[in-house]
């Protein structure tokens, strides 16, 4: 048993440490999805990464990525958030599904523009009526010579507003039982007939749209993989984008802790016991949950196991919004009063036990799938 | 970074277990507190115990043993935890520890891991921390043994009254009188640390597997009772309390590996730092699962005859020993987030 990095791990691990050192500041500040200015560097932040090496380093040399182990990629996310750096683009789910599933010409296409962040791509997946179960979406691409014509309504598009391409999960084969009749679509964003509204969350962040096809034309060459063969690659992308393990967001979590730590050590903010006592324990979740993302990365076989990253979601969920009670607890009157960013912050905090999977869908995935209870 | 068990150590796991469900196997609870086994192994399953070298293992080498990892013993210990096995491994495992961390003289140690002298570990009444005076000590995991050790007196001491113990599985006794000296030599604080450390992650590794086992039979429960004409695991009300409890045990998993691992792979500070952590989130979690688990169980998890009072009874137990949640958590609060005009916390003290 050992917990350390293994020799490459590590040299790559110090590489890149040195380079944030070197480009932090340049970046970091003022990023986010709140206004234009902080969208527009966001994308500067993203390119800057990939032209250092540091996106899609999972995917293959030849197509712009490093060809490196998935455990790669959660290092780039780990060290992003120890530095306190902006995350990475959120694309290697995207990049796997075109990497694994499409045409060598889609590839060669596509793939150079998305890892290397000159062009935003966006995921088409959740619609009004399919949130949770998914396999019920009604967008549809029909099939009319070669090209498909959508039409539909995608909703909690992240990045749609900004987004060059959509990875569209629609309707190809309506006689077919529902999971068998998806197909993954490559779309252009500046097609006639998109119509993209962006959404205003709670916490005032713009990242999500919602996204309209009347009658859009796409070639039939933009298909991903076969005809029917959609839900597959979902299933495939999810177990990219479930593990909470690859995210780094122990990280993220532990700045969120480190800077409550400083507030109460420099008496810049009073604790008394019974809330260090609770700073404690949200410490301790914090570092079992490290100790089990570590955990979780080394025993990744190549063929992900999306039961055992519902139980990384479970766990870091409930690390996370205990986590903010207690600092929000610690903030006192300033958590309502003053700068609005810690109560966005909060805020934020609930959406990790809904997005990705519901924490209920968690939990009968995990049920059913790992413990064999029988389906209710 | 390889984090799973090795195949030697998955052998090892498997065979520990084999013998420990043989060992709980011939343990009976009776129809009642009257009527129950004593948490003494009898002389056959004591020497199968000695023989399978369960008490040598963590001998270092220069006393003749092993020299086995904690990531071994918290192997052979999460066996014991599965099965509940009522034999006081755990606490010769640990007075063992002490013992040789306190340089004591090899004829000794190889007389308990030969099990013909049989000690148990010396606590303070609270159960925190190893005691030093035997008027205020209680030896823990006592079922059979004869003597405790107080290093600070560089003493053993006879066992005294036996005193009544939540953990059936176990035995609790007071500290009687002094009997020989024996030579010691006061252990640095790396090595003090080192010996809390371990005794932690043997507490967290059975922690570990009394909560799976809990978790085990209340799944294979749900999956056959029937209520409404269905399996009351269909329900999710009843998924969601076992699924909670799997997050918990794979997490305490995760948990007990790094503070094994750490015993030898990291200072003494920071093994004791990951140790108090694990033991923490363990001791919170193993009460928390074997909780639900009596409620799976419903009316029949609160008779004597179902065995889910026995996982929660072990929770309980080994949750307070070496400090529970809130002891380390105070600790933290108090040694990690103290405040700058406070330095020290009266609530740490044991």
């Amino acid at each position: 048993m050992d917990f350390t990095d293994d020799p490459e791990v590590a040299a790559f691990r110090h590489g890149l440490r040195s380079w944030l050192r070197d480009n932090v500041d340049a970046h970091a500040g003022a990023t986010g999805f709140e206004t234009a200015e902080a969208v527009a560097r966001t994308h500067r932040w993203y390119r800057a990464l990939a032209e250092a090496g540091y996106v899609g380093v999972s995917l293959p040399a030849a197509y712009g990525g490093r060809g490196l182990p998935d455990i790669y990629e959660a290092v780039v996310n780990q060290e992003l958030a120890a530095a306190g750096a902006p995350p990475p683009p959120p694309i290697g789910h995207i990049a796997h599904a075109i990497a694994d599933f499409a045409s060598e010409e889609l590839k060669a296409r596509l793939l150079p523009g998305l890892l290397g962040c000159t062009e935003i791509w966006c995921q088409g997946f959740s619609e009004p009526g399919a949130g949770s179960d998914l396999a019920s979406l009604t967008t549809t691409a029909t099939a009319d010579g070669d090209r498909f014509i959508v039409n539909g309504q995608k909703i909690w598009t992240s990045g749609a507003m900004w987004s060059r391409w959509c990875l569209l999960l629609a309707r190809t084969e309506p006689d077919q039982p529902r999971h068998r009749g998806l197909s993954m679509l490559v779309v252009d964003l500046e097609s006639p007939g998109v119509d993209r509204r962006e959404i205003v969350l709670a916490n005032g962040s713009k990242e999500f749209a919602e996204v309209f096809f009347d009658n859009v034309v796409v070639p039939a060459d933009n298909l991903v993989g076969e005809r029917g063969q959609g839900w597959r690659i979902a299933m495939h992308m999810l177990a990219y984008e479930r593990g909470p393990a690859d995210m780094g967001w122990v990280g993220r979590l532990g700045q969120v802790l480190g800077a409550a730590l400083d507030a109460v050590r420099t008496g810049q903010l009073p604790a008394d016991e019974p809330l260090r006592r609770r700073l404690a324990a949200a410490a301790v979740d914090l570092e079992v949950l490290g100790w089990h993302v570590a955990r979780s990365l080394a025993s990744r076989s190549s063929n992900v196991r999306t039961e055992a990253g519902s139980v990384d979601k479970l766990l870091t969920t409930r690390v996370e919004q205990n986590l903010y009670h207690v600092v929000s607890d610690l903030a006192g009157s300033s958590f309502v009063v003053g700068d609005p960013k810690p109560f966005a912050d909060y805020l934020w905090s609930r959406a990790q036990s809904i997005y990705g999977g519901t924490q209920q869908i968690q939990r009968n995935i995990v049920a059913q799938r790992l413990l064999g209870l029988p389906r209710s | 970074m390889q984090i799973e068990l090795t195949p030697e150590q998955r052998d090892f796991q498997e065979s520990a277990g084999r013998l420990a469900a043989e060992l709980a196997a011939g343990w009976h609870r009776g129809r009642g507190p009257h009527d129950i086994d004593p948490p003494t192994p009898d002389d056959k399953a004591w020497s199968r115990i000695v023989d399978a070298g369960w008490l040598a293992i963590g001998l270092r080498e220069e006393y003749g043993g092993f020299g086995a990892s904690a990531v071994d013993l918290a192997v052979l210990v999460e066996r014991l935890g599965y099965h509940a096995v009522a034999a006081p491994v755990v606490g010769t495992l640990l007075a063992i520890e002490q013992l040789q961390t306190w340089g004591a003289p090899a004829t000794l140690l190889e007389e308990v891991a030969a099990g013909a002298l049989r000690v148990a570990p010396a606590l303070t009444p609270q159960l925190r921390d190893f005691a030093t005076q035997p008027q205020q000590a209680v030896a823990w995991d006592a079922a059979g043994a004869t003597t405790t050790f107080l290093p600070d007196q560089g003493r053993l001491c006879r066992l005294g009254e036996p005193l009544a113990y939540a953990d059936l599985t176990r035995a609790v006794a007071r500290v009687a009188e002094p009997t020989e000296a024996i030579p010691v030599t006061a252990p640095s604080d790396e090595a003090t640390d080192r010996l809390t450390a371990f005794g932690l992650s043997l507490l967290v590794a059975d922690l570990l597997g009394t909560m799976q086992a809990a978790l085990d039979a209340a799944v294979a429960h749900a999956k056959t009772r029937s209520q409404y004409g269905r399996p009351i695991g269909s329900f999710q009300a009843v998924q969601q309390l076992l699924v909670d409890s799997h997050v918990l045990v794979e997490a305490s998993r995760s948990a007990s590996y790094y503070a094994s691992w750490a015993v030898d792979a990291l200072p003494g500070p920071e093994a004791l730092r990951a140790a108090r952590r694990a033991k923490a989130f363990a001791s919170r979690s193993a009460v928390e699962v074997c909780e639900n688990v009596v409620q799976v169980f419903g009316g029949i998890g609160m008779t004597w005859e179902a065995p889910a009072h026995v996982w929660l009874r072990r929770a309980q137990g080994d949750r307070l020993v070496l400090g529970d949640e809130q002891h380390h958590e105070a600790t933290i609060a108090a040694t990690e987030f103290a405040p700058p005009e406070r330095g020290t916390d009266l609530a740490t003290a044991d």
